[in-house]
């Protein structure tokens, strides 16, 4: 697909920002178009790894849920965590992934939740992990426009 | 004249009996204020011969908004606070009923020539102000901290809440919040809300007023480094004054991007204003819960725009922005928070 859509995207945001908002009269209408320029630079950002990241993050669930099989005792959550363990990503289509992070980190919510009233060394280890993978989860998703 | 401008004089004719010749002029939305539509207008009236000009805004209920709030207790915060310590604008007229513009709304003083977007603050001519702004900032909130509601008239518009209840009501009902608007499930705030539960904090000594949205964006300042206008009470109550110096702390608020809050000073001095005007302590634990609880509700702001966005209620960009933006930041101050990111 030529141009890119990160070009497009680009050349998008500057006619916004430097065209098309200050030919607006009303005050509240410039505003929201230096807004819109905002969001599609964000979506450059978006567009290049929106792939990558949610494979990337499905996988590393995965990875938790089979760890956490050693730890979890109880057979109905247990069971869940197999099959989950045992998933893969088949379908690239964004929507496709996202539905199927969506239900990794609720699941990851469980456990987490489930994790928390152990006292094992294994379960604090586990614990670990899954911070790890939340302070991940959040470095995946940055923005340079990002305030933090 | 559009509808909006002549039904907005035919409401204010309707309030002002003794005024002839009734005109709306320069109606012109102001950006934000996503949970109400806000719009700055002259009025224009002759009463007793004289010829009358009074810049007003109107605050709307929009069809949908970030947060769902009362316009009475908003209208009741700037009516209490008018004419004290606390500098905000006069508010004129509270209407409840949708028919004359469509959906409630109310009236109040326009402060003229004034700036209040956070951007602008961190850059000159504002800048060399940082601390002068800082201080007046806090020391404000140190006085609505020590206000009395019941001397404010405010016990009759807030709910009443008792002080070992303060901590516990907000989270339910900003978890209630998450539970409600989620696109997809959050596990970084559900485990900040797990432990909040485990680890309250102790109650206030008084529960006071809680304006619930101070920040630097939401009061009017100029170019001597003076702020004229405590804005957006829609989220005003009564509960512990450390939920809002919590929040105003908040690591989102950070616009000139380094460590000072609110892009003002750092947290620390912050805190030593606000201690030293409200004569309380904020004991570093119980802020400390407060902050990761600042997240919480920040996050579920940040959800219900989305939601909001999402499913076409409303359509301001601005909250596709926020819901879009603002959400893995604030992912990431409750990470930080408890000590996960270094």
């Amino acid at each position: 697909m030529r141009p890119d859509p990160d070009r497009l995207l680009e050349v998008a945001a500057i006619h916004l920002m430097t065209k098309t908002g200050p030919a607006v009269d009303s005050a509240y209408e410039q505003s929201s178009l230096m807004v819109l320029a905002l969001m599609l630079s964000g979506l450059r950002e978006e567009h290049e790894r929106a792939a990558a990241r949610r494979i990337e993050e499905n996988r590393a669930l995965r990875e938790i849920f089979a760890e956490a099989q050693a730890v979890v005792e109880d057979d109905e959550l247990g069971g869940r965590l197999v099959r989950a363990a045992g998933g893969d990503d088949r379908d690239f289509a964004i929507s496709a992934l996202e539905r199927t992070n969506c239900e990794l980190r609720g699941l990851l919510i469980e456990l987490h939740a489930y994790v928390e009233e152990l006292t094992s060394p294994e379960s604090r280890e586990l614990e670990s992990l899954i911070w790890r993978e939340l302070v991940a989860s959040t470095e995946r998703r940055k923005l340079a426009m990002g305030v933090f | 004249m559009s509808s909006l401008d002549s039904r907005l004089a035919e409401y204010i004719a309707h309030r002002l009996p003794g005024a002839d010749d009734v005109r709306v002029e320069g109606l012109d939305r102001i950006f934000g204020g996503a949970s109400r539509e806000t719009y700055r207008f002259v009025l224009c009236y002759r009463e007793n011969g004289a010829a009358i000009r009074r810049p007003l805004i109107l605050r709307r209920d929009p069809p949908g908004s970030l947060i769902e709030t009362e316009r009475a207790v908003e209208f009741g915060a700037y009516r209490a606070f008018h004419g004290t310590e606390v500098p905000v604008p006069e508010a004129l007229w509270l209407e409840e009923e949708a028919h004359w513009l469509d959906y409630p709304f109310f009236i109040m003083e326009q402060l003229t020539g004034l700036e209040s977007n956070p951007q602008q603050i961190i850059a000159p001519p504002y800048a060399q102000h940082a601390e002068k702004f800082a201080r007046q900032k806090w020391t404000i909130l140190g006085v609505i901290s020590k206000a009395d509601p019941q001397v404010l008239g405010l016990d009759r518009v807030m709910p009443a809440v008792a002080a070992q209840d303060c901590w516990r009501r907000e989270l339910d009902y900003w978890e209630s919040q998450v539970d409600e608007d989620e696109l997809c499930p959050q596990p970084v705030i559900r485990a900040a809300i797990r432990w909040l539960r485990r680890n309250p904090p102790p109650p206030p000594a008084e529960v006071r007023v809680v304006h619930a949205d101070y920040r630097t964006g939401n009061f009017l300042y100029d170019e001597d480094g003076r702020i004229h206008g405590i804005l957006d009470w829609e989220l005003a109550h009564l509960g512990d004054p450390l939920e809002d110096l919590a929040w105003s702390l908040n690591p989102l608020w950070r616009w000139a991007g380094d460590e000072r809050a609110g892009g003002l000073v750092p947290n620390d001095q912050a805190i030593r204003y606000w201690e030293q005007s409200s004569g309380m302590r904020a004991d570093p634990a119980a802020l400390h819960w407060w902050a990761i609880f600042s997240c919480v509700k920040g996050q579920a702001i940040w959800l219900s725009g989305a939601k909001e966005f999402s499913d076409g209620e409303n359509q301001d960009i601005i909250l596709g922005l926020t819901g879009w933006l603002m959400g893995n930041s604030q992912d990431r101050a409750v990470l930080d928070h408890l000590g996960y990111l270094s």
